[in-house]
C-alpha cells in the first residue's frame, strides 16, 4: 500500500478511535454503546460510506457469533454441558490442583467451541458448590477457571470473537484464511502453560483467602446461601415389602416431626410419582421415597425406621436435576395476604406442591413444626418443588423470591439433535469448507427445527451488547484501512522501531495488541490492528498471515485488568480486587506472548 | 415390661402394695429415690425440694410460680429414672408427671377412712379426733396441690387406669391386680411407647435446665427433635437461645433444639 501524508481524514480517524479509547476506560458510556457511536458518527463524518457503516451487522463474523451463541444455548438447554460436568468433579477427586486442572481443561475444550463467557457462566455455580463442599476458597479456583476459559478460546479458530473476525480481515488484503484448526497447536499451548503457571506459581500470585473468610465476607443474601447446608440434601430411601407390618401407620408429616427429614415425593404403584405428598399420607411398603434432609437425620431414620437408604438417587433422578427442581428462599412481603398465618393455613404444599423445608427469621433457622410458626413479615421461607410449580407460587404474588425461579426449561431428551446439529456445523466447516457463518447458522437452524430450542429462546440467547460491540467496531477498521491511517501508524511504528527480525516483529505486535485489548474490547483491538499489522508485516517482509494470527491470538490475552467479559464475570464471585488480576494477569500475560511466539516459531517455523 | 404408678394417701397400704408388686414383678420400686436424686442432680438441699413438692404453694408462690423450678427438678429425676423401665413408683403424682406415656399403669389405693385414722391413732399416739383431723389436713394438702399445679383432683378416678379400695381387697388382692394388668399386652413397652417416655424424660430435663432464666418456658420433645416454647421476642428469648446452645452437649439425646417465641404451645408439652 502506497504511503500517504497525514491529512485531515487520518487525523479525524485516530480522533475517532481515541475517543473510542477513552470512552472504553473511562466507561462513560457502556461498550456496545460507544460502539455504536462509531456506527453512527463515521458516515456522518464521511469517513465511511452509510453501507459500510452498517455492513458488520451482515459480516460473517458477526452471523458466525450469533449462530455460536445460539448451538451454545442449544447445547445448554439438553444438559449435554452438566453432563460433561459432572465426570470431572469425580475423577479429580479433593485435590485443588487435580480440580483445578481438571475444570480449566474442560472449560478450555468448551469455550474453545462456544463464547468464553457462556462457558464461564456454566462453571460458575459447579465452582462454587465445589468450593463449599471440599472447603477450598473460590479465590483459588475462580481465577484459573477464567483465565482458562479465556485461553481456551484460543484453541480453535471459533472459539473467541477475535479469531472468528480474523478470516473476514484478511479478506481485503487477498490473504488465505485460516482453517478451523490451524490455531489449535499454539492454543493448546497457551492453556497447557497457563495451567502450569497456577500450579507451580498459584500459591504466589493467586489471593489465598480461606473457604471461612470467603463466607464472612458475603453479604446477607450469600450469608443465607451459607446457611443452606442446615437443611441438607436430597436422599432416595425405599420400604422394605414388609413396612407397612405390625406397626402405627407412618404419615409424611410423622417422619417429618420425628427426623426433620422433609418428604418431597414418594411412588405410587405401578409406576406413578406423587409430588410434595400431604401430610396425612400414609408411607406404603415398597415404594420410594425423595427425601430432603441433612445426611445425620436421613441416616437416623433409615436406621430407626428400617427403611434402606440408596447410594444414590436413581427412580427421582430426573426429577431432582437442576434444570426440573430446586430449594429457593421467598420472603414473606410487606403486606402479604399470608402475614400472620401459619404455614399449614395456607398449605402450600396442597396448593402448590411445594415443600417448605425451614424458616429463616432474625438470624434463627427453623426447622422443626414450622407448620405451626405464624408468619412474619421478612421470613424467609426456604422451599423444595419443580421449578414450574415455583413460578405458579411467584405468580401468586404473596411471597418474594430472593432466589431466581425463572429457570429454563430443560429438554435432555433433546440432547441427540443438539449434539447431532453441531456435529453437522463442524463436518461443514471442517470437510466441505464452507462459510463458517453459513454452517454455524446451519446448526442453529437445525437445533430450532428439531426443537432442541425454540426460535424465540434463540433470540433471547443472543447477547445484543456482544453483536453490537462487534458490529460497530468494524466501520472503524474499515475508516482506518481506507483513509490510509492503518498504514499510516504501521508505517510510523515500523520507522520507529527501525529493521527487526520478523519474530521480533512479531512479539511487539503481541505486545501492542495486548496493551490494546487491555484498554478497549478484544474485537475492538482486532478489528484495529490486523489492517495495520498486516501493513506492517508486508513492509518488513514477515509473514502477513502469521501478524493478523498473533493480533487474533494477543487479543485474548486480556488478564492484566478485569476488562474482559470472563474476568468481569468472575470478579464478584471470586472477591478479587484489581491488584490481583494485575499479579496473576501479569505473570500470565508474559507467558502468553512467550509461548504464543515460541508456538508459532515452532508450528510455521517464521 | 411396664411403669407403675401407685397413687395413695396416707394409711392407705398403697406403699405395701407397691413394694410387693414390685417385688413379685422383679421390678425396682421408687419412691424417695427420686428426691435424692434431684437433690443430687440440681444441688438442691433435700430438706428444701421435699417441703416444695408436698405442701401446697401459697398463693404468693402460685402466683410467681416459686415452685416451678422445684417440680421440672423432681420431673427430671423422675423421668431419668423411670426411662429405665420396670419400675413401681409411689411417690408423689407419678400418674401426672408421667402422663402420656402409653405403658405407664395408673393405680389409686384408697382405703376406708376409719381404718385410716386407726393406723394414724396408733402411729402416732393421738386421739381418735386428732387423728382425724390430721388425716383430713393432709388429703386436703395433696388436694390443694394437685388442683394448684395440675388443675386435677387426685380422688378422681378418671385420672387412673383403676383404683382399689383396700377394705374387702387385701393387700395380697390389690397386688394379684396390679401384677395381672402389667401382664396386659397394651401396658407392654413397645419402642413407640419407649420413645415417647425418653421424649418425656428429655423434654422434662431440657425444663429443669432452663428454669432458672424462665419458668414459663414449655417444652416439647419429639423422637429428640426438642421445641422450647416460650412468650414473644424479647431479652429472655435471647437468654434462651444463648443457653440452649450449650444444651445439646450436655444433655445427651437432643438431636435438634430451637426456641419458638409466640407460638402456641402444644397441649402436650411441659
Amino acid at each position: 500500500m502506497e504511503v500517504s501524508i497525514l491529512n485531515a481524514e487520518m487525523i479525524l480517524v485516530m480522533a475517532m478511535i481515541f475517543l473510542a479509547v477513552l470512552l472504553f476506560i473511562t466507561e462513560w458510556l457502556r461498550v456496545d454503546v460507544v460502539a455504536i457511536l462509531m456506527m453512527v458518527t463515521l458516515p456522518l463524518l464521511h469517513l465511511v460510506t452509510p453501507r459500510e457503516a452498517f455492513v458488520g451487522l451482515s459480516s460473517n463474523a458477526v452471523v458466525s457469533i450469533i449462530a455460536v451463541i445460539i448451538i451454545g444455548a442449544g447445547l445448554d438447554k439438553t444438559g449435554l454441558i452438566n453432563k460433561l460436568v459432572g465426570p470431572i468433579v469425580r475423577v479429580a477427586g479433593k485435590s485443588p490442583s487435580r480440580i483445578v486442572v481438571a475444570i480449566s481443561l474442560a472449560i478450555a475444550v468448551i469455550s474453545s467451541f462456544m463464547q468464553n463467557i457462556g462457558a464461564a457462566a456454566l462453571f460458575l455455580p459447579a465452582i462454587q458448590r465445589i468450593s463449599k463442599a471440599l472447603k477450598i476458597s473460590i479465590s483459588k479456583l475462580l481465577m484459573p477457571v477464567g483465565f482458562s476459559a479465556i485461553l481456551g478460546g484460543t484453541i480453535t479458530l471459533v472459539g473467541s470473537s477475535p479469531l472468528i473476525l480474523l478470516n473476514d480481515l484478511l479478506i481485503p488484503f487477498k490473504l488465505q484464511p485460516f482453517g478451523l484448526f490451524d490455531v489449535t497447536p499454539i492454543g493448546l499451548g497457551l492453556v497447557v502453560s497457563g495451567i502450569l503457571c497456577f500450579i507451580f506459581f498459584g500459591r504466589f500470585i493467586l489471593p489465598q483467602g480461606s473457604q471461612e473468610s470467603d463466607s464472612a465476607g458475603e453479604g446477607i443474601n450469600s450469608e443465607s446461601l451459607e446457611l443452606l447446608p442446615e437443611i441438607g440434601d436430597a436422599y432416595e430411601l425405599r420400604t422394605p415389602d414388609d413396612f407397612t407390618h405390625y406397626r402405627e401407620p407412618v404419615r409424611v408429616e410423622d417422619l417429618r416431626r420425628r427426623y426433620l427429614v422433609n418428604i418431597v415425593a414418594t411412588t405410587e404403584p405401578p409406576d406413578y410419582k406423587l409430588f410434595s405428598p400431604p401430610l396425612d399420607t400414609i408411607i406404603r411398603s415398597g415404594v420410594d421415597l425423595l427425601v430432603f434432609g441433612r445426611d445425620k437425620d436421613v441416616k437416623r431414620m433409615a436406621e430407626k425406621e428400617e427403611v434402606i437408604l440408596k447410594e444414590g438417587v436413581e427412580v427421582f433422578k430426573d426429577d431432582v436435576a437442576a434444570h426440573t427442581s430446586g430449594t429457593v428462599e421467598a420472603v414473606v412481603r410487606p403486606r402479604s395476604p399470608i402475614e400472620g398465618k401459619s404455614l399449614k393455613q395456607i398449605s402450600l404444599r396442597d396448593r402448590f406442591q411445594v415443600a417448605p423445608l425451614a424458616i429463616y427469621r432474625e438470624g434463627e433457622i427453623y426447622r422443626a413444626e414450622i407448620g405451626d410458626l405464624a408468619l412474619r413479615v421478612g421470613d424467609a421461607i426456604v422451599l423444595h418443588g419443580t421449578w414450574k410449580r415455583l413460578q405458579l407460587l411467584q405468580g401468586e404474588g404473596s411471597l418474594l423470591f430472593t432466589t431466581p425461579v425463572d429457570v429454563e426449561i430443560m429438554r435432555p431428551e433433546k440432547a441427540t439433535f443438539a449434539a447431532l446439529w453441531l456435529c453437522v456445523a463442524l463436518l461443514m466447516i471442517l470437510v466441505f469448507k464452507i462459510q463458517l457463518s453459513v454452517c454455524l447458522m446451519t446448526g442453529a437452524l437445525g437445533m430450532v427445527v428439531t426443537r432442541v430450542l425454540s426460535i424465540d429462546e434463540a433470540y433471547q440467547s443472543v447477547d445484543w451488547r456482544t453483536v453490537f460491540l462487534l458490529a460497530g467496531l468494524i466501520p472503524l477498521g474499515i475508516a482506518t484501512e481506507k483513509t490510509g491511517t492503518a498504514a499510516w501508524i504501521a508505517h510510523s511504528v515500523l520507522a520507529a522501531i527501525g529493521t527487526v527480525k520478523p519474530i521480533i516483529l512479531l512479539a511487539i505486535i503481541g505486545v501492542l495488541t495486548s496493551a490494546f485489548t487491555l484498554v478497549i474490547s478484544n474485537v475492538g483491538a482486532t478489528v484495529l490492528l490486523v489492517p495495520l499489522v498486516i501493513n506492517m508485516a508486508v513492509a518488513a517482509n514477515t509473514d502477513p498471515r502469521m501478524a493478523a494470527l498473533v493480533v487474533g491470538l494477543a487479543a485474548s490475552n486480556s488478564f492484566i485488568l478485569p476488562t474482559h467479559q470472563v474476568n468481569a464475570f468472575y470478579m464478584g464471585p471470586g472477591r478479587y480486587r484489581s491488584t490481583d488480576f494485575l499479579k496473576a494477569g501479569g505473570l500470565i500475560s508474559i507467558v502468553f506472548i512467550v509461548v504464543m511466539i515460541g508456538m508459532i516459531y515452532v508450528v510455521y517455523g517464521v | 415390661m411396664a411403669i407403675i404408678t401407685i397413687s395413695r394417701g396416707s394409711y392407705s397400704k398403697g406403699k405395701e402394695v407397691a413394694e410387693k408388686a414390685a417385688e413379685r414383678l422383679g421390678y425396682q420400686c421408687l419412691s424417695r429415690d427420686v428426691i435424692l436424686e434431684a437433690s443430687g442432680l440440681y444441688h438442691i438441699p433435700e430438706i428444701k425440694l421435699v417441703k416444695a413438692i408436698h405442701d401446697a404453694p401459697s398463693v404468693l408462690e402460685r402466683l410467681s410460680g416459686g415452685r416451678s423450678a422445684y417440680i421440672a427438678y423432681y420431673k427430671s429425676a423422675l423421668t431419668r429414672l423411670v426411662k429405665k423401665d420396670n419400675i413401681v413408683y409411689h411417690g408423689l403424682a407419678g400418674h401426672l408427671l408421667l402422663k402420656g406415656v402409653p405403658h405407664v399403669i395408673k393405680v389409686r389405693i384408697i382405703a376406708d377412712l376409719s381404718d385410716r385414722v386407726r393406723h394414724e391413732m396408733t402411729q402416732e399416739g393421738v386421739s381418735e379426733e386428732e387423728a382425724r383431723s390430721m388425716i383430713l389436713k393432709d388429703d386436703q394438702e395433696r388436694r390443694k396441690w394437685t388442683m394448684s399445679l395440675y388443675g386435677a383432683d387426685p380422688w378422681d378416678s378418671a385420672l387412673y387406669d383403676f383404683v382399689i379400695h383396700i377394705q374387702r381387697f387385701t393387700v395380697s388382692n390389690a397386688v394379684d391386680f396390679v401384677c395381672d394388668a402389667a401382664r396386659l399386652d397394651q401396658f407392654k413397652t413397645t419402642a413407640e411407647s419407649q420413645q415417647k417416655m425418653d421424649d418425656l424424660a428429655l423434654a422434662s430435663q431440657v425444663k429443669a435446665a432452663l428454669v432458672t432464666i424462665s419458668v414459663e418456658v414449655a417444652v416439647t420433645s419429639d423422637y429428640g427433635n426438642v421445641l422450647v416454647f416460650t412468650g414473644p421476642e424479647g431479652r429472655l428469648v435471647r437468654k434462651l437461645r444463648e443457653k440452649i446452645k450449650t444444651l445439646s452437649k450436655e444433655i445427651q439425646g437432643i438431636n435438634n433444639i430451637e426456641v419458638h417465641p409466640g407460638a402456641v404451645v402444644p397441649p402436650d408439652a411441659i
